[in-house]
């Protein structure tokens, strides 16, 4: 049963003076899922984040929220965690929170019921009546994460959320995140942590230069674009391994090669039709990661272009 | 609705937020407190001016019949003198004077009247402005020496009457009640001027703690929350929000001054303070004192939200903050002559003529109605422009980290 598109961006375009930051950013969130936007910095992550939030306007296209007829932003279904992010100084942690939930039009008795419950769930139990300026760092990110949800948002919107949390920390978030979606809220994630996105994300959205390079699910993702690579270590020449059968593009660092192949590849026979005189201390054969996809479209490189404009 | 409710909401934060700040809090209290502090420090080192108000003993030794006619001058003067009659000869008052404070002895004899010098005697304490008033005595004197010339009652009164010259305009000779207005300006004046200062304490008051605002408006900034609270409300009703909340704040600290000072001022000050007060005008200098707030703020929650931080302000948000002082420039002017020209350019500049209206409103006998007309509209629509333009700049500033918006810049944002 598909599940319930929670927002629908249409052909989102935004230019700053004459620079077109973003162009016909299509995509949408759905009930229950987490949904990762990627891209390097710059892309228009945050221009697109953005815009959707109603913190900018778009020049051009759509955004539309379920259960509203107009164009009107349903501000306090939305949570929403900027990179850009902190918390008034000079305030009491509570004071802050609930003041945040009052914006969202969310009854304060059951806002610091939840404020509690998640003080407690994040380590900060009796944190609450502490001036936000003698918390810690990692302190502040949690209390900025449990002012996102307080007010029990359909559609939560990451920026960045992971960064700079320790591991645990980061567990501790994966978490949560995890549970919220599982409990049917729309997760709009944005990070450039990419082992953490693989592991999370049900469906991701690509962005370069303002625009779309990869949209699908995770599963799909993978299939399509995550070619299978072959790393060999010793000392051989670039020619003799650009010559075999399959190999799009060779990376060699001192006497480490990097073959990565074309799609398709079975990676049985592929291994059997490699030459005798190849000199081989060690070889293993895996798939190309998110992150190395997100490295070569971020560094421009031609890996998944031929990919892209086949499947995108 | 939701907008106005978002406002409030925001409006309320900021009430909150400054009312649970220690340095807020105890500014609200320093500020009156000084101001009793200064004004008894005042006292404390001002002994002249003791002096002048302690009552002086006036003897007089009068030889010529005349001390009703004296008595008479110096109660329609108002001094603060007792006068008594003496039998005291000249030789004989030093010892007398030695050891009393505030006493002049005055010989008024035949010989005197001849001479045209009446000899004065005085304490070594005594008020400086003594010497002064005692010159009013001479009317009497002069009349006394006139009658003994045989002047008729009527050329009497024409000598008597004199001759002075006195500043004329076009408003003047148009007012046939000029002589009553003359007679009762000074109960008037007091009654201008105590709700006018009090109107222009509430201005200063809700406009310095206005100048909160401008820090308050890089505050998001600054605490990188500005995106988080852009999430649950508009950039405007933010704005606005700041503005109400601040207004509120400055209500504060005035109802608090005022709770502080009053008593203080009722005490200190020989006139009925709240019977001047408590006036219908009052409605009318506290409304521009509103509107002076409101378009102070809007400058300065637009100008705000340009700043980094207040700490790197530079000098063309330094120059929008030294705009309240604008209209201390035309003290001068204004007292000197509260229907020039110059009182009158300062009440059409919209952000001198909230105050030059203050002031000249509580100078002026006369109210210029349409000149208040004019300046109010003036104010009301450059409030409007200056609340449309702020809510333009604060739209781009407050998402503009890390660096201070150039003048240039600014009139970018305003033109999109």
């Amino acid at each position: 049963m598909p599940m319930e598109t929670m927002i629908k961006v249409e052909n989102l375009g935004k230019s700053f003076k004459d620079i077109q930051v973003i162009s016909n950013i299509s995509f949408e969130v759905r009930k229950g899922e987490i949904m990762a936007i990627l891209g390097p910095n710059g892309a228009g992550k945050s221009t697109t984040i953005r815009n959707i939030m109603g913190i900018m306007y778009p020049d051009e296209g759509t955004i539309t929220f379920k259960s509203t007829n107009n164009n009107e932003i349903p501000r306090h279904k939305i949570g929403y965690l900027p990179e850009e992010r902190g918390l008034y100084k000079n305030v009491k942690v509570m004071d802050i929170l609930l003041y945040l939930a009052e914006l969202k039009d969310y009854p304060l008795d059951k806002a610091k019921e939840r404020a509690l419950s998640y003080l407690k769930k994040f380590d900060l139990e009796g944190k609450e009546k502490v001036s936000v300026e003698e918390l810690s760092k990692g302190m502040g990110q949690k209390v900025q994460f449990i002012a996102s949800i307080i007010h029990e948002p359909e559609l939560l919107i990451l920026d960045e959320p992971f960064s700079g949390l320790d591991p645990v920390s980061q567990e501790l978030f994966k978490k949560e995140i995890r549970n919220l979606a599982e409990n049917g809220t729309a997760i709009l994630l944005s990070s450039h942590q990419m082992n953490l996105v693989e592991e999370m994300a049900d469906r991701l959205f690509m962005i370069h230069r303002g625009q779309k390079v990869i949209y699908g699910s995770m599963d799909d993702v993978k299939t399509q674009y995550a070619n299978f690579k072959c790393t060999i270590h010793g000392k051989n020449e670039r020619q003799t391994l650009e010559s075999i059968a399959d190999v799009q593009r060779v990376e060699q660092v001192d006497d480490t090669s990097v073959l990565y192949l074309s799609k398709d590849v079975e990676p049985a026979p592929w291994l059997k039709s490699l030459p005798e005189h190849l000199l081989i201390q060690e070889l293993s054969i895996d798939r190309v990661s998110l992150h190395e996809i997100f490295i070569d479209i971020a560094t421009d490189k031609n890996l998944l272009q031929e990919a892209g404009e086949m499947h995108a | 609705m939701k907008c106005m409710r978002n406002t409030m909401k925001v409006a309320k934060w900021e009430i909150k937020r400054n009312m649970k700040n220690k340095t807020f809090i105890i500014g609200l209290f320093l500020t009156p407190l000084l101001i009793v502090g200064f004004m008894m420090l005042g006292d404390l080192f001002g002994g002249s001016d003791d002096a002048k108000e302690e009552l002086t003993r006036v003897f007089v030794n009068d030889q010529l019949d005349i001390f009703p006619a004296l008595q008479e001058t110096v109660d329609q003067a108002g001094f603060n003198w007792e006068l008594l009659q003496t039998d005291l000869e000249e030789s004989q008052i030093d010892e007398e004077l030695e050891k009393s404070e505030n006493t002049a002895y005055v010989f008024v004899d035949n010989r005197a009247l001849e001479d045209g010098v009446v000899p004065v005697h005085t304490s070594d304490e005594i008020s400086s402005f003594f010497m002064n008033q005692v010159q009013v005595l001479e009317t009497p004197l002069q009349a006394l020496t006139m009658q003994k010339l045989g002047l008729s009652d009527e050329e009497l009164a024409a000598v008597s009457q004199g001759v002075f010259f006195e500043e004329a305009n076009q408003q003047d000779a148009s007012s046939p009640t000029e002589g009553e207005t003359e007679t009762t300006s000074g109960a008037d004046s007091m009654e201008q001027i105590v709700p006018g200062a009090f109107a222009g304490f509430i201005m200063l008051s809700i406009v310095f703690t206005g100048m909160a605002i401008f820090q308050s408006a890089s505050q998001e900034k600054k605490d990188k929350i500005a995106e988080i609270i852009l999430s649950s409300l508009t950039p405007a009703e933010l704005m606005q929000g700041k503005i109400i909340g601040y207004f509120v704040l400055g209500l504060i600290q005035s109802l608090v001054s005022v709770i502080i000072l009053l008593p203080f001022l009722v005490w200190r000050i020989d006139i009925p303070v709240m019977e001047y007060l408590l006036v219908p005008e009052l409605a009318l200098l506290i409304g521009i004192a509103i509107l002076g707030y409101l378009l102070f703020a809007s400058v300065f929650v637009g100008v705000g939200a340009t700043m980094a931080d207040i700490s790197t302000a530079g000098n063309f948000q330094g120059m929008v903050m030294m705009l309240p002082f604008l209209p201390f420039i035309f003290i001068g002017p204004v007292f000197a002559d509260p229907e020039g020209l110059m009182a009158q350019i300062g009440t059409y500049i919209p952000f001198t003529s909230p105050g030059v209206l203050i002031m000249r409103l509580s100078i002026l006998e006369e109210w210029p109605w349409v000149e208040i007309a004019i300046s109010l509209a003036i104010l009301a629509v450059s409030v409007w422009i200056f609340m449309k333009l702020a809510g333009k700049i604060f739209k781009v500033g407050i998402l503009m980290y890390g660096k201070n918006a150039t003048p240039g810049e600014i009139w970018k944002w305003i033109r999109a």
